[in-house]
């Protein structure tokens, strides 16, 4: 249970899983739905355990039909799914033992206080009473609802909601943590405390799984990610590789004008040698290079065009984004995509 | 047994929730409420006479042999809404919260079908007083009368399949109050209204094969006669081999879900 003074969560210890070294691995997952979708194609992907890793993908990739199927919500078509060392499909109470999980939209019984929310998790994962009014009363601190623990979650914020809703995740200190589009709806300031918490989460140990539409999330808390289009991974790896792996940084030249009646071939002429012709565009601000480390290239570019007259008054540099990872590897945005929810016809 | 004690302490837990759902919401007691009584009201005067006829023996109050009838009918209407909570909890994604529990399937569906009971009992109770207080006889006393409220609220949980498997099945509210409406020719083919010597031939076959005529049997003893075991067991019999189906169904349509 760890130091008992410790005034830190405390997220337990973990117990090493067996017959596997990943906390969570898919291996060539598919689902068709009885409509004929194919949400997902062969999806095979690894997590480590302590990792936060990522699905980054735009609406109706299948990042939720994923982890619908890791949180045995969902029976595969095909293929197999692992959590905590155990199959999703074979052993789920095994699974659900060990699994936390938040869904897109906070689901709580409006009925309910916050308090009896917390203790109904615990007591599903047969937690004591009495540890279960010590962990409750750890995470309403900790998620800073100690004050609306008596109020019905049907009177909650958006944030407030997605802060019990977490809080209930993590009752039975999960060994696996999945949170499907944990930002979604909230506004600037809830997100960013909400990433704060996910980070501290993430720091104690616990593996996550997240899926998010939000570049800048994905950026800034995933270890790992996978981007995901049309239900398979179009790439995966580490943020900061993947941004590299674009070897695009780009630069914006604002040039004095000299009367020449076209800058952009002035510029590629001189800087022959240095940046190949189809990497100088014309940009609304001068001239636009892309090359592969501008912190590098900046001063050998300065020198050349200054050392022929070429006046450089202005000077951006931009690193690539996660948003050019996606185009680069699926010919479109992310943001492009509309929220198109499929419409359930019924009877 | 220890799956058994698993049902009944996960059912207590999940049964805590649904029935604060419950009694935290001014529910819909009186549309549940309102159809029987006013057949109560209305019939019992309407058809005072047909009393007269030889099928009802020494009965002298058409009142007296309809009340238990609208008893059972006030439960079946609380079975007919009792769908519309499971598709709440489904379409906020609640249902998939509890579903990712490491809790038995039944459990659930258990839970759910807990705040059924103390409703179909709690309304069977107020037509059983409205009925006393215009007129109807309960010699059993208390005793019956809290033997009513049990077999009521046992019979709703035994139908509720009903409702239930169309609301998994289809996941619409039209649909599953739609196909919940066809309780109501089981109630019009019972002793509900008319003793079975009065029933056309192909009637009183449907009727010996009714359960709903089984608990107004049993309902209707405890209020005239007394207490009748033979005609208590053959209701609890019937619910149970009813509730049987109709609970192997629902667990069917649930475990659908995750197609």
């Amino acid at each position: 249970m760890g130091n008992l003074r410790s005034r830190e969560p405390d997220f337990g210890e973990r117990k090493v899983s067996v017959s596997t070294d990943y906390a969570i691995e898919t291996d060539e997952l598919v689902k068709v739905y009885d409509t004929g979708t194919r949400a997902l194609d062969a999806i095979s992907f690894s997590v480590e355990g302590g990792e936060l890793f990522g699905l980054l993908g735009p609406n109706g990739a299948g990042k939720t039909t994923a982890i619908r199927i890791l949180a045995t919500l969902l029976r595969p078509t095909s293929g197999r799914g692992r959590v905590a060392g155990f199959d999703v499909a074979r052993e789920p109470r095994e699974v659900r033992r060990r699994l936390g999980l938040a869904m897109q939209t906070p689901t709580l019984d409006a009925f309910s206080t916050g308090r009896e929310t917390l203790e109904l998790a615990g007591r599903l994962h047969r937690m004591r009473g009495e540890e279960i009014r010590r962990r409750a009363d750890e995470l309403l601190e900790m998620m800073a609802l100690g004050g609306v623990a008596g109020k019905l979650t049907g009177t909650y914020s958006g944030g407030m909601k997605r802060r019990l809703d977490l809080a209930a995740a993590l009752m039975h200190r999960p060994e696996v943590l999945i949170l499907d589009e944990p930002t979604e709806g909230l506004d600037p300031q809830s997100r960013t405390a909400l990433w704060e918490e996910l980070e501290r989460i993430s720091q104690a140990g616990t593996t996550m799984l997240l899926t998010t539409h939000y570049m800048e999330e994905a950026d800034r808390l995933c270890s790992r990610l996978a981007i995901i289009d049309n239900g398979q991974i179009v790439v995966e790896g580490e943020p900061e590789a993947l941004k590299q792996g674009i070897s695009a940084e780009t630069v914006v030249l604002q040039i004095e004008r000299n009367g020449s009646a076209d800058e952009v071939a002035d510029v590629r002429r001189l800087l022959e040698g240095m940046v190949s012709a189809e990497d100088v565009v014309d940009h609304p601000a001068g001239v636009s290079l892309s090359v592969a480390n501008a912190g590098l290239a900046i001063p050998g570019l300065l020198r050349r065009l200054d050392g022929n007259g070429v006046q450089v008054t202005g000077l951006q540099m931009s690193r690539p984004s996660l948003d050019d990872v996606f185009m680069k590897y699926t010919g479109r945005r992310i943001r492009e995509e509309a929220a198109d929810q499929p419409i359930i016809m019924g009877w | 047994m220890a799956a058994l004690s698993g049902f009944a302490y996960e059912t207590y837990y999940l049964g805590i929730r649904t029935t604060r759902r419950f009694t935290r919401v001014p529910a819909n007691v009186v549309s549940i409420v309102f159809f029987p009584l006013i057949q109560l009201l209305v019939f019992s005067q309407l058809y005072k006479d047909i009393v007269q006829l030889p099928g009802f023996g020494e009965q002298t109050s058409y009142l007296a042999y309809l009340a238990p009838g609208q008893v059972a009918f006030t439960a079946l209407m609380a079975v007919a809404w009792s769908g519309y909570g499971l598709l709440i909890e489904y379409r906020s994604g609640y249902l998939d919260k509890l579903r990712a529990n490491p809790i038995a399937r039944w459990s659930i569906l258990a839970g759910e079908m807990v705040p059924l009971f103390f409703q179909a009992a709690m309304m069977a109770g107020v037509v059983l007083i409205v009925s006393l207080l215009l007129g109807a006889q309960l010699v059993t006393g208390v005793g019956g009368f809290l033997l009513i409220l049990a077999l009521s609220g046992l019979f709703g949980v035994s139908f509720a399949g009903v409702s239930f498997v169309p609301a998994l099945l289809t996941k619409s509210e039209q649909a599953t109050s739609t196909l919940s409406l066809l309780l109501f020719p089981l109630v019009f083919i019972s002793t509900a209204f008319v003793p079975q010597a009065l029933m056309p031939g192909w009637m009183q076959v449907v009727n010996d094969y009714n359960p709903v005529t089984y608990v107004i049997e049993a309902i209707r003893t405890l209020m005239v006669t007394g207490y009748d075991w033979g005609a208590i067991g053959t209701a609890l019999l019937s619910m149970v081999i009813l509730g049987g189906v109709l609970q192997a169904a629902t667990l069917w349509a649930f475990h659908r879900l995750a197609d």
